[in-house]
């Protein structure tokens, strides 16, 4: 009886050479070769290509090398250096760049100017089911600086068909660009705090300087700032007036509860938004209200924002920065991840909370 | 490499004219490659290997690329406006780089080696000639990861901005507002349209 045939690779053959390490000298090496010293070094201590001389048959043994590759290249096989050149350019669109040298058969994409990063999260998944490929990345829609890094690419053996690596970058491409970075925008700010409490005096205010911090971190800038009683007309009026100056970005601060006092949410609701969306899945800011009017946003702050470090300001800032408006949908998506653990200390953007 | 009196006369007929920018400039050069292990930049197979980050517009990166051959248009040549006297090569083949600059207090150390020269120009540039590499430089090894994006070598990276339709080579576009955009579209332009 004749057994079904499986729909399995065929296996591949790689086209290496192996040497003893004492008989390398003059040849050229066929990948990095990675040295760790714990706690000191990890990193190619001989680079491709490397011509090996006397000496460095010594230095390979302490690494406890005693037989070398050398490679011997078929047509249809790629090495992974030049396969992940080729996988690198595929995945990285604008705002995202990486190094013309890969180390050990790898490229890590990094960050071309600050902004927010954005992935195709579905086609990196589709990527990553391609043969003999591999893509990792930090999380969508995180703020990142110059430079930081964003993803690593690589091919995961030494050699790859061009076959693999062909459907790879074809996906990558179809998808184009499964990794971008947004620009901030210089957005012109504008902060409304509210509560008679700091109106009279009582209690000192800490919003501007929390607002202000992180809103000049990413690039804006707060142009003027009013402390207001718990007076619905008052806010609106003030609203009212911010709406009619060059302002982007409208913040209000306190009010957002559901206390007889609290009436910044009337208020921004008697101001003339298009769309105001109140209430996200996320804590701590499960009060918070996101609106429009034309291409001005308002975002009403709980008073959580006094207390917690990190709240779902520090989530939708960057990307309203980055020229996007996020809807009760998107506000929604949030839930997954939207819970802060509270560490102390704090360690956002380097955490769980807000990634999804 | 020939001999720094050759590359000097030389640099400075490209250039224009002799002045101490080309003397700093011939003596930078050489002593860049000299670092990195190369001899003879400007003929293959070297021509290959070098990049230079010039960190200045004025006569010393003429002379640079003079002694060197790297060319703006053959992207071995990169400009970085800091306004510093300084320039760093790089060895694309072994990754060894290193960045020199020019001490200010060079300037004023001419006095010592060219007393004799009255006129200031004139002085510093037979001083520079007499003065080591020590007297002239500060030299620091350094690691300089060439992006992709900016190697030499047929233009790997197109963009096609979406407000003008003009093609943006070499990932220099950005991503504003849900739009890919070139640098002017984005960030506004060096240049004002003449009305008619």
């Amino acid at each position: 009886m004749s057994t079904p045939e499986k729909n399995t690779p065929p296996p591949k053959t790689i086209p290496l050479k192996t040497i003893p390490v004492e008989q390398g000298v003059g040849t050229h090496l066929a990948h990095d070769m990675t040295q760790i010293i714990p706690g000191e070094f990890k990193g190619p201590a001989f680079k491709k290509g490397h011509k090996i001389t006397s000496s460095d048959v010594c230095h390979l043994m302490r690494m406890g090398k005693n037989n070398l590759y050398v490679l011997d290249l078929k047509d249809g096989q790629i090495h992974e250096d030049d396969a992940v050149m080729a996988l690198a350019s595929a995945l990285a669109g604008p705002g995202v760049t990486f190094s013309g040298s890969p180390s050990e058969g790898k490229l890590e994409l990094k960050a071309a100017y600050p902004g927010l990063f954005k992935v195709d999260v579905d086609a990196l998944t589709r990527f990553n089911l391609c043969q003999d490929v591999m893509c990792a990345s930090i999380h969508n829609n995180v703020s990142v600086k110059l430079n930081q890094p964003l993803a690593a690419t690589r091919a995961i053996p030494l050699v790859i068909s061009e076959e693999d690596l062909n459907q790879a970058v074809s996906i990558a491409k179809s998808y184009y660009p499964i990794f971008k970075v947004k620009l901030f925008n210089p957005l012109k700010v504008r902060l409304i705090i509210t509560g008679d409490e700091v109106y009279k005096g009582l209690v000192q205010d800490r919003f501007k300087d929390i607002v202000q911090e992180k809103i000049t971190r990413l690039g804006a800038s707060l142009e003027e700032s009013v402390i207001l009683p718990d007076n619905r007309e008052m806010i609106t009026l003030k609203i009212n007036e911010y709406l009619n100056k060059e302002t982007d970005l409208i913040i209000t601060t306190g009010g957002m509860s559901v206390d007889p006092d609290d009436v910044t949410k009337a208020a921004i609701e008697d101001s003339g938004f298009e769309q105001v969306h109140y209430s996200a899945a996320v804590l701590p800011g499960a009060m918070f209200l996101l609106g429009y009017h034309k291409d001005i946003t308002i975002m009403g702050l709980p008073a959580c924002g006094l207390f917690h470090k990190t709240t779902i300001f520090d989530l939708i800032l960057p990307r309203v920065m980055a020229g996007e408006k996020p809807d009760k949908t998107d506000l929604a998506k949030l839930s997954h991840g939207g819970l802060c653990l509270n560490c102390k200390p704090c360690r956002f953007p380097a955490c769980p909370f807000g990634k999804s | 490499m020939k001999d720094f009196e050759t590359l000097l006369a030389q640099s400075a007929q490209a250039h224009g004219h002799l002045c101490p920018g080309q003397v700093i400039g011939v003596k930078m050069a050489m002593e860049g490659c000299r670092l990195i292990g190369l001899d003879e930049p400007s003929t293959l197979p070297q021509i290959k290997k070098l990049i230079v980050y010039v960190e200045m517009d004025r006569c010393a990166t003429d002379a640079i690329s003079h002694v060197t051959g790297v060319k703006l248009g053959r992207r071995s040549l990169k400009f970085i406006d800091n306004g510093i006297m300084a320039a760093t090569f790089v060895n694309l083949e072994t990754g060894k780089a290193f960045r020199i600059v020019s001490k200010e207090s060079s300037r004023e150390d001419a006095m010592q080696f060219a007393p004799q020269i009255s006129d200031k120009r004139l002085r510093q540039l037979e001083a520079y000639k007499r003065m080591t590499t020590d007297d002239l430089f500060s030299i620091q090894e350094v690691i300089v990861d060439v992006p992709a994006c900016d190697m030499p070598g047929p233009t790997r990276f197109k963009a096609v901005c979406e407000q003008c339709g003009q093609v943006v080579r070499d990932k220099k576009e950005v991503y504003k507002n849900n739009q890919t955009l070139c640098k002017p579209c984005a960030f506004g332009s060096y240049y004002q349209p003449v009305k008619h």
